[in-house]
């Protein structure tokens, strides 16, 4: 790598957290690396040391139970996620949405967590997250707190996690399970590609929710709707939502067309 | 720098290593097995495809560091004893090579697909590659050529003949 | 028959023994000669290469698309421990170009697109040469760029190059207009098309456009050059054009061909990039400063798009004149090349694209002025189908559209118009039975796609997907585009056991001629296939010119040289036979062996004896190595004419079609290929998988500039999607769901054993092709490529068109251009 850091790998949580409130020095945390050193040989981030997550046992822990949920640790690969059987059949829309995040390679590293952290527009674990209630618990020296993922990303790669905190794991409620629907993204090939514009939709018996990522600065929720409510309703809601832009990958006009014709197709359970 | 102890194709070694130093350049510089190939050093193109322990990785966005005590397969490890293996075998029948430069990362990504489905469908084999670019060949006689090892070729349309 | 008695035939000219009859080798399914090594991870490229004492090179390159230099200042960097060489333009007065004399090595003075190399240093490590090039300082004056080529011909345009009128060009082609930014100005006038266009029935003018698009070899640019006393260069470099590289180099330097030695690897893609000189003498004056080191440098992914060339943007404006038959009778064609800061290939793609613009067709009276346009971007180069790719796309649309218009299917337009014997081309060629056949690659395509009508099943198709089907058949075609005096050679060395190994210096990237060459070369010998050895790498000191793998003319010329150069070493072995067997060469004859005398084949003598010269029993000894050689150069072709562009350009014509079925989204634009199907004259057919794997590859990558790719520029010239997080090409799921390859052989006459190129044709048309059937399937009537799904959004709904490539407001992705794009928001 053109830029040069040092590297720890702790086998210990609180070595972690030591390490984040003791240094004074810039040092980033990771655990499958595609976005961090994707960042740091595009010059964009240049850090003094890196954190290798991986030697904690604990953080690759993905594990379900009917009473406490889905729990994903901040280790726990994207694949792992998809082909984990509690996941394909309560929490399908994660299996769904997952199998559209970049190629096999990456999702063999790629964790759901970083990518939630990452708080990039256009990750595609978020949306789907944010529709299952899906909380982050963050860990520092100083304790824990848990969070909504709606209330931790707070806009285009930035979050509520402070310098010193970490996040142990992403819990997705257990009142969630047996909750379907799908996940449309709209690409600039029909390979891999990040997603130009996508939304992500919970169906459960009582709501319909939607999520749409890539045309606000954060992933956007749309409010609960009843399951009898009108394609158009939605459509209308959701173009309040959010604010696209313009840029290199696409236009704002059809970013925001496109979110209609996803909640459509969504809604009519076409494809 | 730290020291760390892999097996590449069967082989230990035990090397000082930069810590900032990728897989990739590891693999190449420091222990000269050049054949798997940098694209892009940004994950998206597959070129610098390996098999960390069991699994399908781009070499590019991986620590050397972090790979301490791993089992790393690369595409020297394929040919045993001067011959080739049977998913080379069949890209060099099916012309699935071109200039080749993809190659390496290909056969490995293919290796790992076939170990999780030893029957993959078109689509499956298509899914499978999709995170290795290939500017040359259109992929189709790759494809071909896993479709045959797999004995599911059936008989190949080919190039035809018109007047 | 012998090849070698020429005198006792009296049937045909130097080929026509090949030209029929019974192959043993070619046309048969054989695995390529090169895949082993590239298989097993063998095959060593230049960037798996590493020397003793290299050293590592990195470029400080400019932010700016166009600024005055005021001042470098390189004291910090030069203060970095490991730092062994640093150069700035100030010390370099060399200028290098291919046809137009136009370049620095590095900025002098003035940058002139975004990525240009102003300074350069060699240090021991990469991370240290990354270093220092971070603590070189640049002090620059912005200068309003000028960024498309029609804003760039305006009389107030700024000048990219106000000395064009003081440089060096190739004045048998070219012509630059001094004062302008127009590097070269092609003219085609044929018949008189003023009066055409009154006569004509309709008349139809239109306007496409495409921007820059870039290669993308997977194996980046890579040279490695030691530069030692007395002038001995040796360069190792990622390179199609061996031979070119060291005349140019050679040139610039102003030093003895016999001085510079270019070596040629495995080669990993080039696609006409990686043609003529690039890094080359960058690398070898970072060597001369470090005294003599081997010094190394990889472009990354990034200093591939904008730091070396790309594919020139076109506009091509198009205006046709029908009369009420339907044929047509006048056109005008008019092509803004986009050159971007230099001339390189930008003036020669110009040039081959203004005498085939009209595509297949008989064009009665016509007129082209083709422009070549500096402007303040990264410069445009060779690239697979040397600008028919591009202006395809204007003017197969232009054909349906035309078509359209006068009411009559699109398909039978072209027939109607299309190139057969006895019709005249641009330049006054006349079309001969062997030329090749339209009319059969036509008709072929059209029925593999069921043209003009859909299937029970597609229909069905339509309705459960609610998409529409829209099908399409278009023409092309292409003639390597090079100087008439193009020549090649090839050597072929017999060895101890009657093996031969050939020494030539086409490369081999990819296309798979060397495989192509071996069947020939084995097929004349009557030796099998394992027998032959194409030397991989090539190197300038030991293997005969080739003017550069370019063009797809390596097969027609290359094949030629090798059959000559076998034809040579059976004849210099049945001389020496003559002498053992004490027989007149003529009443020889030979078989994969031996040679023997033809009505006592008893009395004979095997090749391993006379391989490397014969011994008698007493050990008196005749003969020597057996060594073949074959020379050849194009025959027949003329300079064109600068004022008419009358003349004989073309080697050969391969002619082709493709056809193709899509399906599309009414509503928002999506659309799916189901199917395409690409046929092509290629005259003999010496491998068919080679071949086929050229009809797919090309045609795919065709797709990528017909779906997505392309540059995209702010209004200050910055490149804004420099990778691939942002500059997508086809990976294996964009591979439509179908494909197809044919072949037509109407053999070449002075083609080996009838064959012409198809490495660059696969990839021509193909946008267009999808851009008919788009339209055909649901009205979207385009006219610029790639073809997103917005565009074709747009396009339904009426909406005004967006052409985003230099982008008024659109942010680029951070992780694209991170040096400019930092702080923008991203989505
Ligand atoms: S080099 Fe690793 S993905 Fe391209
Ligand atoms: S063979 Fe050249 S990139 Fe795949």
């Amino acid at each position: 790598m053109i830029h040069d850091f040092r590297y720890v790998r702790p086998e210990r949580l609180d070595e972690v957290l030591d390490l984040l409130s003791d240094r004074g020095e810039k040092g980033c945390v990771f655990s499958g690396g595609t976005d961090l050193f994707v960042d740091i040989r595009a010059g964009m981030t240049t850090p003094d040391y890196v954190v290798d997550l991986k030697g904690i046992e604990s953080l690759h822990h993905l594990s379900f139970d009917k009473k406490e949920g889905l729990s994903i640790g901040a280790c726990v690969t994207v694949n792992e996620l998809i082909q984990h059987e509690a996941v394909k059949k309560h929490y399908s829309i994660l299996a769904i949405a997952g199998r559209e995040l970049a190629s096999h390679q990456i999702r063999n590293r790629a964790t759901v967590v970083g990518n939630v952290v990452t708080a990039s527009p256009c990750g595609d674990m978020a949306s789907p997250l944010l529709c299952l209630d899906a909380e982050a618990v963050i860990l520092s020296n100083k304790g824990s707190r848990n969070i909504l993922l709606s209330d931790f990303v707070t806009g285009v790669k930035s979050t509520t996690l402070r310098p010193d905190e970490l996040v142990e794991k992403i819990i997705v409620p257990s009142r969630m399970i047996d909750a379907t629907g799908g996940y449309k993204k709209l690409k600039r090939i029909r390979g891999h590609d990040l997603g130009v514009v996508s939304v992500a939709l919970l169906k459960r018996k009582d709501t319909l929710r939607f999520a749409i990522s890539s045309a606000a600065p954060t992933p956007v929720l749309l409010p609960d709707f009843p399951p009898s409510a009108s394609v158009e309703e939605v459509q209308a809601a959701a173009q309040q939502a959010i604010s696209p832009i313009d840029d290199v990958r696409c236009s704002r006009e059809y970013r925001a067309f496109m979110v209609n014709v996803f909640i459509e197709r969504l809604m009519k359970g076409a494809e | 720098m730290v020291r760390i102890t892999v097996r590449v194709n069967g082989k230990e070694y035990t090397r000082e290593v930069v810590e900032s130093r990728t897989l990739l350049h590891f693999l190449r510089e420091d222990l000269s097995l050049t054949g798997t190939k940098e694209g892009c050093g940004a994950g998206e193109c597959g070129a610098c495809t390996v098999i960390l322990d069991g699994q399908a990785v781009n070499s590019c966005l991986i620590l050397a560091a972090e790979t301490d005590g791993s089992t790393i397969e690369t595409i020297e490890g394929e040919a045993k004893n001067g011959k080739l293996s049977r998913m080379q075998e069949a890209f060099h029948n099916h012309h699935a090579v071109q200039c080749g430069f993809c190659t390496p990362g290909m056969i490995m990504t293919i290796k790992d697909l076939l170990r999780r489905k030893p029957k993959p469908s078109r689509d499956e084999i298509i899914d499978g590659i999709e995170g290795n670019f290939c500017r040359c060949t259109g992929y189709e006689q790759i494809i071909e050529a896993v479709l045959d090892v797999t004995g599911q070729l059936g008989k190949k349309e080919g190039l035809r003949h018109v007047r | 028959m012998l090849p070698v008695n020429l005198e006792k035939r009296k049937d045909s000219g130097m080929f026509g023994d090949l030209r029929s009859g019974e192959t043993r080798v070619i046309g048969k399914r054989t695995p390529r000669v090169d895949s082993i090594a590239k298989l097993t991870g063998e095959a060593i490229f230049v960037s798996d290469m590493a020397f003793a004492g290299m050293l590592f090179a990195q470029v400080k390159k400019s932010p700016h698309a166009r600024a005055r230099i005021l001042r470098i200042d390189t004291r910090k960097a030069e203060a970095l421990p490991g730092v062994r060489a640093i150069l700035t333009g100030d010390e370099l007065d060399y200028r290098v170009g291919l046809y137009m004399v136009d370049k620095y090595i590095l900025a002098k003075g003035e940058v002139r697109h975004y990525g240009e190399a102003v300074a350069a240093v060699a240090a021991d490590t990469t991370a240290i040469a990354r270093q220092a090039v971070d603590l070189i300082h640049v002090e620059y004056e912005k200068l309003p760029p000028v960024l498309h080529p029609l804003d760039a011909i305006r009389e107030d345009a700024p000048l990219v190059h106000p000395q064009l009128g003081n440089y060096d060009y190739i004045d048998t082609a070219f012509s630059p207009i001094p004062g302008t930014n127009i590097c070269n100005h092609t003219k085609l006038r044929k018949g008189d098309i003023e009066t055409a266009f009154k006569r004509s029935e309709w008349i139809l003018e239109r306007e496409y456009t495409n921007p820059s698009v870039q290669h993308v070899p997977m194996e980046t640019h890579v040279a490695i050059v030691s530069w030692k006393h007395d002038d001995q260069v040796t360069i190792w470099s990622s390179a199609q054009s061996p031979f070119t590289l060291r005349n140019l180099f050679c040139m610039a330097f102003k030093l003895s061909h016999r001085k510079v030695r270019v070596i040629v690897p495995y080669v990993g893609g080039g696609f006409g990039g990686k043609a003529g000189i690039h890094i080359e003498p960058l690398v070898a004056c970072l060597s001369r400063k470090a005294g003599g080191r081997p010094v190394k440098f990889t472009a990354t992914r990034e200093e591939e798009f904008s730091l070396l060339p790309c594919r020139s943007a076109l506009t091509y404006r198009v205006k046709t004149g029908v009369s009420s038959d339907g044929k047509i009778i006048g056109q005008k064609m008019t092509m803004y090349w986009d050159s971007g800061a230099y001339a390189d290939y930008a003036v020669n793609v110009t040039r081959a694209s203004g005498y085939s613009a009209a595509g297949p067709y008989e064009i009665p009276n016509s007129w082209v002025d083709a422009y070549t346009i500096y402007t303040n971007k990264p410069f445009g180069t060779a690239y697979r189908g040397f600008g028919h790719v591009e202006f395809f796309w204007g003017i197969e649309r232009h054909m349906d559209l035309v078509a359209h218009a006068i009411g009559m299917d699109s398909l039978d337009f072209r027939k109607k118009n299309a190139l057969r014997p006895g019709s005249v081309t641009l330049t006054g060629e006349k079309i001969e039975e062997h030329t090749g056949n339209v009319l059969t690659c036509l008709k072929a395509a059209e029925k593999a796609v069921g043209y003009g009508r859909l299937t029970a099943g597609e229909k069905k198709r339509e309705q459960r997907s609610g998409m529409k089907i829209g099908k399409a058949v278009v023409a092309l075609h292409k003639a390597p585009a090079m100087p008439p005096f193009t020549a090649t050679g090839v050597i072929l060395k017999m060895n101890e056991d009657a093996t031969v190994t050939a020494n030539l210096s086409l490369t081999e990237i990819g296309q798979g001629t060397y495989t192509a060459l071996a069947q020939i070369i084995a097929e004349h010998l009557r030796f099998p296939l394992h027998r032959i050895k194409i030397s991989q790498e090539t190197d300038t000191d030991r293997d005969p010119y080739d003017w550069q793998t370019v063009a797809s003319k390596g097969l027609l010329l290359t094949g030629n040289a090798a059959l000559l150069a076998a034809q040579d070493l059976l004849r210099k072995s049945y001389e020496l036979a003559s002498q053992i067997l004490r027989a007149q060469p003529v009443d020889l004859d030979h078989d994969k062996d031996k040679v023997f005398i033809l009505h006592n084949p008893e009395a004979s003598v095997t090749f391993r004896e006379m391989a490397v010269g014969y011994a008698f029993p007493d050990g008196r000894s005749i003969g020597g190595p057996l060594i073949g050689i074959g020379s050849y150069i194009a025959q027949g072709l003329t300079h064109l004419d600068k004022e008419t562009g009358q003349g004989l350009p073309a080697l050969d014509w391969t002619y082709g079609a493709h056809g193709i079925i899509v399906e599309v989204d009414e509503h928002t634009g999506e659309y799916n290929i189901l199917k395409v199907a690409s046929v092509f004259d290629v005259g003999k057919v010496i491998n068919p998988d080679a071949v086929r794997g050229q009809a797919i590859g090309g045609m795919l990558q065709g797709l990528g500039t017909a779906i997505c790719e392309g540059y995209i520029y702010d209004q200050e010239g910055h490149l804004l999607n420099p990778s691939f997080t942002d500059n997508k090409i086809p990976t294996a799921r964009d591979l439509p769901l179908e494909v197809e390859s044919m072949v037509v052989e109407t053999p070449q006459l002075d083609g080996p054993y009838g064959a012409r190129g198809v490495g660059e044709h696969s990839m021509i048309a193909v946008a267009a092709a999808l851009g008919n059937a788009i339209q055909q399937a649901c009205g979207a009537e385009l006219t610029h490529m790639p073809i997103r799904f917005e565009d074709v959004w747009r396009s339904l709904g009426k909406k005004e068109p967006i052409d985003n490539w230099i982008t008024k407001s659109p942010f680029g992705s951070c992780k694209s251009a991170p040096e400019i794009r930092k702080n923008r928001p991203v989505q």
